[in-house]
């Protein structure tokens, strides 16, 4: 055990501070042409998509690398690339199960932004039930006909292209009828409307289906394997970006120590008052706790094990910590925590939001009710915790019983 | 970096657990727990053979030179086997204080004997009141010709009734100093105090005019302050280390439990409200295990941040070990309530040393002084 970075690891982070100072953005980032731009510039400088293979596009590098380079840009609290879903989770599933001539096709230009993704998974009626999907893609001889409605699409408004999981067998257990396509989201049939979360703004929207056409060749894997290429998928969705995301707690928690010095309640400041002493230590170890358990993260990566099951264990354990913290925060702030706008100059009530933007307490708060639903629910991780890492016995399931749907 | 033991870590790790499934089974707890002196003095001796009680002491003293992260990992196993006997207070409280503060002349008495299995120590860290912080020491040392007269009331100084000598902090006119007391000496009176845990035992001290020689003191008068503060930090991480083991006991019995135990025509570890439990459980027990050994290896490494990593592996450890533990009664159902089923065993360990060495309220309140401090 040596929780000591290399030489090597800490050149790397110098590296990529001095380039980061250098090339942040000076003004805001406001169109989606900045943030396009601004994406491209990570591009070139070879700090997206480094874990993907060179001859895609990729740079080749280690975890830690990428870990260094996510969490340097917390640390700057740079503006997010573009194409997340893109990177994150598309690019990842056609490296891994696409044909050579889908990564030819998709995968430099996920990386240089020019087509951006979003992921067409969750239904009205299956959200954590994911396999409980009813859009289905009938075969046509050369291509597929698409028809169903997708909901809680990330970036569904700015989309290109989608990952699709659609029902292409009816008549076997529901599990084993789902495949997964390639879908191009500018054709007539797809019909995206904005969703207005309650955080009033709107990165989700509903996908409409009619009569939209999926090419053959843009099917991933083989027909009806699309739920366990769903599975790495979601894998995907949880390793990642761990040590980034501490460091972005980590920065929002210093801004809250500020704010406990600054307000005062009976004629002494916040911060010296035992409650909320014992509330921001609590704070504070569940962050560190969450930067240890990063650390054990990466260095799996590092050996080029993949967490597995134990990804459910990071998901369960940062999305419940956070919506904790937004919720101590906001007790400890009082009717400040609430404000949206309107927050008295001298006192800045700014943080640095998981999305890499700047926010409100409250907004903030507000989001992180979204972290233990989507991705798979706190519930849903709980049972993938039971079953595979535990080994409990599973459930008796009607949608296991037999072979129909 | 690197956060996994190494082939070595983990053969020590397999090799303590053989041993203490083989010596260290619940009826030897149970027997133990009955017992006037309450530990094996068989156990001691093959625990000297097996090299544990010299772990982390220096070679030339008789031990392995090793870490606090090998240390974590043998106080784990015997957190897992509720393992009765002054271990805890020779090797860490005793040990490591000699270690940190003693003179040549003392290591090489002090250290050689626990090591080859032939002297029990221990550290009288608490006094009435509930401040682990050593500044709050109100007992006295009075020069007394060449040496000195120790007065002043100490509690929960664990086994100090099987111990050969006792650190023993104590105001002199300097200031805060730390002295080795034999616990057999005139003026000292040991009274039990039984808690929970009957397979751990403490004592009050009382020290009334003990006379000491001028050897009997660690280190120059008044500078003990530093040193009881790194000896704490290592206590409330070592102790935490114990609560991790109790805490996956507790865990492993309750999954192997629910696999089996039949409600309703199904094993109850197929209820989602079992499930969930189960895996809030091993949520907080993994966080703990991070915290342990993140804070071991901190400590041994010198790491900046090893003094609040400390205060941060006792706070959260304490919270997750009790919540792992109590949850593991819970899906016993009234099987974990009784008296003859083993949990209680492992949850009493855990339970009884949440409030030692700094409770989670002290350390998170040490955790918010080093944040203000920092920033």
């Amino acid at each position: 055990m040596d929780l000591n970075y290399t030489p090597e690891d800490i050149a790397f982070r110098k590296q990529v501070r001095t380039w980061l100072e250098q090339n942040l953005p000076k003004q805001e980032i406001r169109t989606l042409e900045d943030r396009r731009a601004w994406h491209r510039k990570l591009y070139d400088a070879g700090y997206l998509g480094m874990g993907w293979p060179k001859e895609y596009g990729g740079g080749g590098a280690r975890p830690m690398q990428q870990a260094i380079v996510a969490d340097e840009m917390a640390q700057a609290n740079a503006p997010a690339p573009t194409n997340s879903l893109g990177l994150g989770i598309v690019g990842p599933t056609i490296v891994v199960h696409g044909t050579d001539a889908q990564k030819r096709r998709y995968l430099k230009k996920i990386l240089s932004a020019e087509e951006l993704w979003c992921q067409l998974y969750s239904e009205p009626n299956a959200g954590s039930d994911l396999a409980a999907l009813r859009t289905s893609a009938v075969d046509q001889g050369d291509h597929f006909l698409v028809n169903g409605q997708k909901i809680w699409t990330s970036g569904g408004s700015i989309a290109d292209w989608g990952l699709l999981l659609a029902r292409t067998d009816p008549k076997v257990s529901k599990h084993k009828g789902i495949t997964c396509f390639l879908m191009n989201m500018r054709q007539p049939g797809v019909d995206v409307r904005p969703l207005k979360q309650i955080t009033g703004s709107s990165e989700f929207s509903e996908v409409f289906m009619t009569n939209a056409r999926v090419e053959k060749g843009d099917q991933i894997g083989k027909l009806g394997e699309g739920w366990g290429i769903a599975q790495t998928t979601l894998g995907y969705e949880r390793g990642g970006r761990a040590l980034a995301r501490v460091t972005t707690y980590s920065s929002q928690f210093h801004r809250l120590t500020e704010a406990a010095k600054r307000l005062r309640r009976h004629g002494k400041p916040l911060f010296e008052d035992p409650v909320v002493r014992q509330k921001l230590g609590r704070i504070w170890s569940e962050v560190e706790v969450e930067r240890y358990q990063a650390l054990r993260t990466l260095t799996l990566l590092e050996r080029g094990e993949h967490p597995g099951a134990g990804g459910s264990l990071t998901k369960l354990s940062y999305s419940e910590f956070e919506k904790r913290f937004m919720e101590l925060a906001l007790e400890i702030l009082g009717p400040y925590g609430q404000l949206t706008e309107g927050a008295p100059e001298d006192f800045k009530l700014q943080i640095d939001t998981a999305v890499g933007d700047h926010g409100s307490w409250a907004y903030a708060y507000l989001w992180s009710r979204a972290g233990t639903i989507y991705a798979g629910s706190s519930e849903i991780q709980k049972n993938v915790i039971g079953e595979r890492i535990l080994g409990l016995p599973k459930e008796t399931r009607a949608d296991r019983v037999g072979g129909k749907a | 970096m690197n956060f996994s033991f190494s082939d070595d870590q983990i053969l020590l790790k397999n090799s303590v657990r053989a041993a203490l499934d083989e010596q260290c089974k619940p009826a030897h707890v149970r027997s133990m727990s009955e017992d006037p002196i309450g530990y094996s003095d068989q156990l001691w001796g093959e625990m000297a053979k097996l090299g544990w009680l010299g772990l982390p002491f220096p070679e030339e003293q008789g031990g392995a030179g090793l870490g606090l992260v090998e240390l974590a990992l043998v106080i784990e196993e015997m957190g897992r086997a509720a393992y009765p006997g002054p271990f805890f207070a020779t090797v860490v409280l005793g040990g490591l204080g000699l270690m940190l503060g003693g003179s040549a002349a003392q290591k090489d008495k002090w250290l050689s004997a626990i090591a080859a299995g032939k002297a029990r120590a221990t550290a009288a860290l608490l006094e009435e009141h509930l401040d682990w912080d050593p500044a709050a020491t109100a007992a006295t040392a009075a020069k007394s010709g060449a040496g000195w007269t120790l007065s002043g009331l100490k509690r929960f100084v664990p086994w100090a009734h099987a111990a050969d000598v006792v650190l023993v902090p104590a105001r002199s006119p300097e200031g805060l100093s730390l002295f080795l007391v034999d616990p057999k000496s005139a003026g000292v009176t040991l009274k039990p105090m039984i808690g929970i845990d009957l397979a751990n035992r403490w004592s009050e001290m009382r020290l009334d005019k003990v006379a000491v020689g001028a050897e009997a003191i660690l280190g120059r008068p008044g500078t003990a302050g530093p040193l009881l503060d790194s000896l704490l930090r290592r206590a409330a991480v070592m102790s935490s280390a114990e609560m991790l083991g109790a805490a996956r006991r507790c865990l492993d019995m309750s999954v192997e439990y629910v696999k089996v135990r039949d409600q309703f025509g199904q094993p109850i570890g197929s209820f989602q409200a079992i499930r969930h439990r189960c895996a809030e459980m091993l949520l907080e027990a993994e966080n703990a295990h991070a915290a342990v050994y993140y804070a071991s290896w901190a400590l041994t490494a010198g790491a900046e941040d090893a003094a609040v990593a400390s205060s941060i592996c006792k706070a959260y450890v304490s919270d997750a070990a009790r919540k792992v533990c109590g949850d593991a009664i819970q899906v016993h159902g009234g099987i974990g309530f009784t008296w003859e089923y083993d949990l209680h065993l492992y949850m009493k360990r855990a339970k009884g040393l949440e409030p030692l060495y700094g409770d989670t309220e002290y350390h998170r309140e040490l955790i918010v002084r080093h944040v203000a401090a920092a920033k």
